[in-house]
C-alpha cells in the first residue's frame, strides 16, 4: 500500500525515454563485456583441450639441425632442459622404428609398393579421433595415421603423372595394406589400414604399443636415443621459444603462425569487446545516475513532504532501490540468457569444423555478471542516498 | 490535570534555605516508581531533605524548552514579554496546552522549533530530556511515526493524491494503529466523507482542513501539535473536530500543543501560555 502512494508520488516518468536509452545501452555494454570473457573462456577451452582436432594450441616437431657431422640425437638431459621451459607444456617423444618397412598393396586394382618407416607418438598428441585407432596382440591389422600432404601429394602431383586414379581420404580408409617388417629373423607381414589423416605430424604413425612392440621384436639395438620430440606451447611465436631453439640447435618443422595469427585476431575482438563494452557500461551508468537524479529532483517537494510526515530516509531509499534496481536484474538475466544461446549455437557450429567447446557458459561468465550487478547496486544506491539526503 | 497513575519520575531535590550553603551543592536527583497521583496528594516520600524544590521529569514524553529564541526574531523578542520565548518551560506528558500568540509573534516558528523543521534558534529543546538538535534522520522519523504528530497551518496534503490516499498514506507509514475503516468513520464524523475519493487539490480550503486533522490522528502519538488548526472552519465543524481530537488525544494519554491568534474554548487546557 505504501509502496503504491509512494510510487504515486515519486513518478519516474521524467526522462523517461533516457532510461529506456540507458537500458539499451547496459544491454549492449553488458553483451560486449560478457562475450568477451566468454570468448576468452571458449578460446582458453581450445587451448587447453586435447579433444580438438584442429586444436588452436600449436604443436612442434622438434630435432637437432642435420649439419653433416655429429650426432642428431637428443640426450636425456636435452630433452629434460627442454620440459622445464616455460613456454613448453608437453613433451612427447617420437619413437622411430628400428627396423625396415615396406608396403604394397594387398589387391591388384591399385597396385603400389613403398619402402617406408614408421613413427609413433603418445596418443595426446595425435590430432585425429578415431574409435579404431588401436592395437594389442590379436588385432587384425596396424592402424596407421598418414599426414594430409601425402595424399594431396598423390591426387595433385603422383596419380595426374602417372595415370593413375585419385583416391578420396574414404577411400583410402578401406584399403587393406600389407606391411612388411624386415628384422633380423626375416621379412613377416602385416595387414595395416589407414585410419585418419594428420596435418600436425609429417611421419606415419602407428600406436605406441605396437611400437614398443614391434621394436623389441624385430628392431637393432642401435639408435636407442630419440631424435624427434614434440612439445605443445601456447605461442610458437614466442620469442623465448624461438631463442631457446635457436641457441641450442634445434630447428622445427612447418610454418606454424597459423594459429598464432588466429590468436592475435581473437585477443584482438577481445580486447576491443572489452574496451567497447567498459566505456558503453560506464556511459549507462552515467545515465542511470542522471535518471535517479533527476527522478529526485523532480519529485523533490514529495520528498520533502514525505520526510515532514515522518518517513523514514530509509523507507524512501528501499523504495527508490525497489523502483530503479530491478530492470538491472531484468537485463543481466536477459543478456545472459542470449549469451547462453549463442554458446549453444557456438558449440553447434565449431562442432561440425571438429572444434569442441563447452555448450554451456563459463562460471567465470556468470561470475562477471554478477560483479556488473554488484556495481550496478553501488551506484544506485549510492546516487539514491547522496540525492534523498540532498532533498 | 490528569495524570498517569503510576510512572516512573526523576526526582530532582535541591535543598534551599541552609545557611552558607550554595543551592547547587545540595542537588540529588532519583529516579523512582511512584504513583504519580498519590505524589500530588501527600507530597513526596522521605529523601533525607528538610526542605526541597521539586522538578518531575516524567520519563516518558515531555517537552522541555530551555531558554529558546529563533535568531532571526532575537532583537524583536527580547524586548518583549513572552511565556515561552527565553524561558524555561517544561511541557508535561499528556499536559494540553494552548499557546495564544497574535500575529508575528513567531508562532509558526515554534510549531516548526518543536517539530524540528528549523534550526535556526538558540537555546535548547529537549525531547524525552533528549537535545532534538542531536536527534538524527532516522530517530527522528521514528519519532515522527510513533511519538508526534502536526497538523500544519498551510496543511501540507499532496495535491495529487486523493483525500483518502493522502490520510492513507500516513495510516500506513508505520504499523498501522487503524483499521483502514476507520478513515472513513472520521470522514463521517467530520462531513468530509464524500470528498475521500477527490484529489486534495480540488478540495476546498475547510474541507483540506479536516482532511489533515484526519490525517494527524491516523497514527500513534503522545503529542500532538497544532497550528491554527481550525483556521478554515465555522463554529459548528470546529466544534466537531475538536471533539475528535480530544477523544484521540484521550485515547492515547497524549498531549498537544495548540497554537491560535486567540482565546477559544475548544478544549479543557491545563494551562494557556501568551507567546
Amino acid at each position: 500500500m505504501l509502496n503504491t502512494l509512494l510510487k504515486k508520488l515519486i513518478k519516474a516518468s521524467a526522462g523517461r525515454s533516457r532510461f529506456i536509452l540507458a537500458v539499451m545501452g547496459l544491454s549492449i555494454a553488458l553483451l560486449l563485456i560478457l562475450s568477451a570473457v566468454q570468448v576468452e573462456m571458449n578460446y582458453n577451452d581450445m587451448l587447453n583441450n586435447s579433444n580438438n582436432r584442429d586444436s588452436v594450441a600449436n604443436f612442434l616437431v622438434i630435432n637437432k639441425n642435420v649439419t653433416g657431422s655429429g650426432s642428431t640425437t637428443l640426450s636425456d638431459a636435452e630433452i629434460a632442459d627442454l620440459k622445464k621451459q616455460p613456454f613448453v607444456d608437453a613433451t612427447g617423444l617420437l619413437t622411430p622404428s628400428r627396423f625396415k618397412v615396406s608396403a604394397q598393396s594387398a589387391s591388384n586394382r591399385i597396385p603400389f609398393y613403398t619402402d617406408f618407416f614408421f613413427e609413433s607418438v603418445p596418443n595426446d598428441f595425435i590430432d585425429v579421433q578415431s574409435a579404431d585407432w588401436k592395437w594389442d596382440d590379436n588385432s587384425n591389422y596396424v592402424p596407421m595415421i598418414v599426414p594430409n600432404m601425402f595424399l594431396t601429394m598423390y591426387n595433385f602431383g603422383f596419380a595426374p603423372s602417372q595415370g593413375l586414379p585419385q583416391l578420396s581420404p574414404e577411400l583410402v580408409k578401406s584399403l587393406a595394406v600389407q606391411i612388411n617388417i624386415s628384422g633380423p629373423a626375416g621379412t613377416v607381414k602385416y595387414f595395416g589400414k589407414v585410419v585418419g589423416f594428420s596435418d600436425r605430424i609429417s611421419s606415419v604413425l602407428v600406436p605406441q604399443p605396437f611400437m614398443d612392440w614391434a621394436n623389441a621384436k624385430y628392431g637393432s639395438a642401435q639408435n636407442e636415443q630419440p631424435s624427434r620430440i614434440i612439445i605443445k606451447t601456447k605461442d610458437p611465436g614466442n620469442p623465448a621459444l624461438v631463442d631457446y631453439l635457436k641457441a641450442h640447435g634445434l630447428t622445427t618443422d612447418a610454418d606454424k603462425t597459423r594459429f598464432s595469427k588466429i590468436r592475435q585476431v581473437v585477443n584482438l575482438v577481445i580486447s576491443v569487446s572489452w574496451v567497447t563494452g567498459a566505456v558503453m557500461l560506464l556511459f549507462a551508468l552515467l545515465v542511470f545516475t542522471l535518471f535517479i537524479q533527476l527522478t529526485i529532483a523532480t519529485a523533490k517537494e514529495e520528498i520533502y513532504l514525505l520526510i515532514t510526515l515522518g518517513a523514514g530516509p530509509k523507507q524512501l531509499r528501499r523504495f527508490l532501490v525497489k523502483q530503479f534496481f530491478p530492470p538491472n536484474i531484468f537485463i543481466v538475466a536477459v543478456v545472459l540468457v542470449i549469451i547462453a544461446g549463442l554458446q549453444v549455437w557456438l558449440q553447434h557450429v565449431l562442432q561440425m569444423q571438429n572444434i569442441y567447446v563447452s555448450p554451456v557458459i563459463s562460471p567465470y561468465t556468470i561470475t562477471t555478471a554478477v560483479l556488473v550487478l554488484l556495481v550496478l547496486w553501488v551506484v544506485n544506491f549510492s546516487t539514491i542516498r547522496k540525492y534523498v539526503k540532498h532533498v | 490535570m490528569e495524570v498517569v497513575a503510576a510512572t516512573t519520575v526523576k526526582l530532582t531535590a535541591r535543598k534551599i534555605g541552609d545557611e552558607g550553603v550554595q543551592a547547587d551543592e545540595c542537588f540529588r536527583e532519583e529516579l523512582m516508581t511512584v504513583d504519580v497521583n498519590h505524589l500530588l496528594k501527600y507530597g513526596l516520600p522521605s529523601i533525607g531533605f528538610r526542605s526541597f524544590t521539586v522538578f518531575l521529569y516524567f520519563s516518558n514524553m515531555q517537552i522541555e524548552l530551555r531558554q529558546v529564541v529563533p535568531v532571526p526574531l532575537k532583537d524583536k523578542f527580547m524586548q518583549r514579554q513572552s511565556d515561552v520565548w527565553n524561558r524555561n518551560l517544561v511541557f508535561a506528558q499528556g499536559e494540553w496546552a494552548k499557546i495564544k500568540a497574535p500575529s508575528g509573534t513567531g508562532k509558526t516558528t515554534l510549531v516548526h522549533i518543536l517539530y524540528k523543521l528549523r534550526h535556526d534558534y538558540e537555546g535548547l529543546v529537549l525531547w524525552q530530556n533528549k537535545d532534538l538538535r542531536t536527534i538524527d534522520e532516522s530517530a527522528l522519523a521514528q519519532m515522527r511515526q510513533q511519538q508526534v504528530s502536526i497538523i500544519f497551518q498551510d496543511l501540507r496534503l499532496f495535491p495529487s493524491l486523493t483525500a483518502r490516499e493522502n490520510i492513507e498514506l500516513k495510516r500506513v507509514l508505520q504499523k498501522p494503529l487503524y483499521e483502514t475503516e476507520v478513515i472513513d468513520a472520521m470522514a463521517e464524523q467530520l462531513g468530509v466523507g464524500h470528498v475521500l475519493n477527490q484529489r486534495a487539490g480540488l478540495c476546498s480550503y475547510g474541507e483540506q482542513q479536516r482532511i489533515a486533522i484526519i490525517r494527524s490522528l491516523v497514527q500513534p502519538f503522545s503529542w500532538l501539535i497544532m497550528d491554527e488548526p481550525f483556521s478554515h472552519l465555522d463554529q459548528v465543524n470546529m466544534r466537531k473536530a475538536a471533539d475528535l481530537i480530544a477523544a484521540e488525544c484521550k485515547k492515547r494519554e497524549a498531549g498537544f500543543i495548540l497554537t491560535d491568534l486567540d482565546e477559544d474554548d475548544h478544549f479543557e487546557y491545563a494551562r494557556v501560555l501568551n507567546l
